[in-house]
């Protein structure tokens, strides 16, 4: 067992395309890091670095303290599992697990020994003589596992592991592996694109968009205080509101303007935020779960038109859009001015027995110590960290 | 459907009926008689000759594969410096037709001193038949996922520890396919036969056969029944692996 640490790593390919840029990150041992973000963002380059399959153009690799840029895949001791399991398709499942023991020379009796203890860990015990293409998704999933854990490896690697699996499997197999890595406490660099899958696994979670990382933090942090507006636009599901808008911020208040209609809210931001004190610039970002229902009557609200709803079962999803076409009155810059005059749309999240109905007009409010600023032309965070 | 299976095995049961005659009966138009088989051996070594095709055949093909397999797994698989066009030469020597390039090849060889025995036609076969082995196995093993492969590195091994490992076990419909077509093609063949392998005590069987025929009096029955004892090491190569043979020549297509 060992720590990870990137170090300034950055990945250049051919036509100079930066695939990974200066990312400096740190595992500690037994920790869960689960590396997040869009297709193309650089996670699976980063992971592939790690285990050896891709060269790092500058920066360096440690794992366990030593720097491995120039150690072949086979020495770095780190266990991958492959989105697609890449399981050896001739081999049966006692010897997939076993290969690369064998491969290192271990015994015979030893290979069978680490292997039934995989197999045990895993619940494989009645599936060894089978072949790959005899064995079920999650199966092959914890096959894949056990050829990992088998070698008690000084890291694991997963690159989107559960992305073939069912809705339901996932669930289970996330659980699973979770139970696992916590059981063998190995340092873990989890890639997914799924932040659902990213929160519910990590001990931490790494943002990256365009090869940068964005933001390292608990799960809890990740949602709660987000550092930028992608990674609040990214974490959640459905997203976060991000609205843009004037926000005038006073000494014991804020108010913010949609077009013509506006609100303010009763909290001393000044001291958190760093916000404008009038004009344009500032992205205002609201949970739909933090967006309530109000009276007409109650101030401070929005009234915003029902465009869409989605019954889920357990909450319903409402898409509003304000109730308000009058953006003539917007100054700033041409993007900026682009960016108020389209129809301001936000989604709540409602409880199952709200009766919604598509243009329906509601009030509705944030509550104060949920709402989140941005910078609305560097997407930082107005929130002093 | 029927017609055209008509038409392909007729001249197979004239094989068959006519080497079951003797010289007379095929003549004379009735009767049948092991006559023609017993004494075939005593015209022609027989089975000298299936022994040298097989020889032949089997060194031929073994070199091909020793020499495709590796190919077609760095072809497919790995990064360097003009693959492409490296490849694209390759496999343009399939277009050159094995008449065009014999009188020189033989010099060749000729000055190597490999005319006499097996050596010299193993040479030519292996070398006519490679450029398709490593475009087949090039083409296969594209098909065959590169997360295999990294699995394999993580898991310890090197590149060559990955091909006979990992890749060659899965390539077992590739290698029947280039092992079937290339055995067809080396067996049947009379050219490189006849030029190379000058040794009448390691003349293949087309030799023999061509010999037999070209005597000043051929009986059609022995040569009919040589033609079937020829014939049926190819068939029975072609039985044994062809249900390999499609997927083999298909795998890549539907990627």
């Amino acid at each position: 067992m060992a720590e990870i640490t990137f170090d300034s790593v950055t990945k250049t390919f051919a036509g100079n395309v930066r695939a990974v840029d200066e990312l400096s990150l740190h595992v500690a041992e037994g920790e869960c890091m689960v590396l997040v973000g869009p297709s193309g963002c650089g996670k699976t380059t980063a992971l592939r670095m790690l285990a050896g399959l891709e060269d790092v153009s500058s920066g360096t690799i440690s794992i366990g303290g030593t720097i491995v840029n120039n150690v072949l895949p086979k020495d770095r001791d780190v266990a991958m599992v492959f989105q697609n399991y890449a399981l050896y398709p001739h081999m049966s499942v006692e010897k997939n697990i076993g290969f690369s023991l064998k491969v290192r020379g271990d015994s015979k009796a030893e290979i069978k020994r680490k292997v039934d203890e995989a197999a045990s860990i895993l619940h494989l015990e009645g599936l060894l003589d089978r072949r790959p293409k005899a064995l079920s998704g999650g199966q092959r999933q914890r096959v894949a596992m056990g050829r990992a854990i088998v070698r008690n490896p000084h890291a694991f690697l997963m690159d989107e592991p559960l992305s073939n699996l069912d809705a339901k499997l996932r669930v289970e197999m996330r659980l699973e592996i979770a139970r696992i890595q916590r059981l063998l406490g190995v340092a873990t660099l989890y890639v997914t694109h799924d932040q659902v899958e990213a929160m519910t696994m990590g001990d931490r979670v790494a943002v990256l968009r365009d090869g940068k990382l964005q933001q390292v933090d608990t799960p809890e942090e990740l949602y709660d205080r987000p550092a930028n507006e992608f990674v609040a636009g990214f974490m959640g599901s459905p997203p976060m509101n991000l609205i843009r808008c004037h926000a005038r911020a006073g000494a014991d208040r804020v108010e913010l303007v949609f077009g013509s209609q506006s609100i303010e809210l009763p909290w001393n931001y000044t001291s958190s935020h760093a916000l404008p004190a009038s004009g344009l610039g500032t992205v205002v970002g609201v949970r739909p779960e933090d967006v309530t229902v109000a009276d007409a009557s109650v101030a401070n609200t929005l009234r915003t038109r029902v465009e869409r709803r989605e019954a889920l079962g357990d909450e319903i999803l409402v898409h509003l859009s304000l109730d308000d076409n009058d953006t003539s009155s917007t100054t700033g810059t041409s993007s900026a001015r682009d960016d108020l005059s389209r129809t301001v749309s936000l989604v709540a999240k409602m409880g199952p027995r709200m009766k919604v109905n598509v243009g329906d007009v509601l009030f509705v409010q944030a509550s104060p110590e949920h709402v989140h600023f941005f910078d609305a032309t560097t997407g930082q965070t107005l929130r002093g960290r | 459907m029927v017609g055209v299976a008509v038409i392909m095995l007729y001249p197979f049961w004239v094989v068959i009926i006519t080497s079951l005659k003797s010289e007379a009966q095929f003549l004379g138009g009735s009767g049948f008689s092991w006559l023609s088989w017993s004494s075939l051996t005593s015209v022609i070594p027989v089975g000298q000759e299936v022994l040298s095709s097989t020889i032949v055949c089997s060194a031929s093909i073994f070199v091909i594969l020793l020499v495709g397999l590796p190919a077609g797994f760095a072809f497919s698989k790995l990064r360097f410096r003009a693959s492409t066009v490296v490849f694209l030469v390759i496999v343009s020597a399939m277009m050159v037709p094995l008449q065009a390039i014999l009188m020189p090849e033989f010099v060749n060889v000729t000055k190597l001193g490999l005319t006499g025995g097996y050596f010299g036609a193993i040479v030519v076969y292996a070398s006519l038949g490679t450029p398709f082995s490593v475009f087949l196995f090039t083409t296969y093993f594209r098909g065959v996922p590169d997360e295999l492969i990294e699995a394999g590195i993580v898991d310890g091994l090197g590149y060559l520890g990955v091909m006979w490992r990992l890749i060659v076990p899965v390539a077992v419909p590739a290698i029947a396919t280039v092992t079937v077509l290339q055995f067809i093609q080396i067996w049947d063949d009379l050219l490189v036969g006849l030029l190379f392998i000058q040794n009448t005590g390691e003349r293949p069987i087309t030799v023999g056969l061509a010999v037999l025929a070209a005597g000043r009096t051929t009986s059609i029955p022995e040569l009919m029944a040589g033609s079937l004892i020829s014939a049926l090491p190819a068939m029975a190569v072609y039985l044994a692996f062809q249900r390999y043979l499609v997927k083999g020549l298909t795998m890549g297509i539907d990627r």
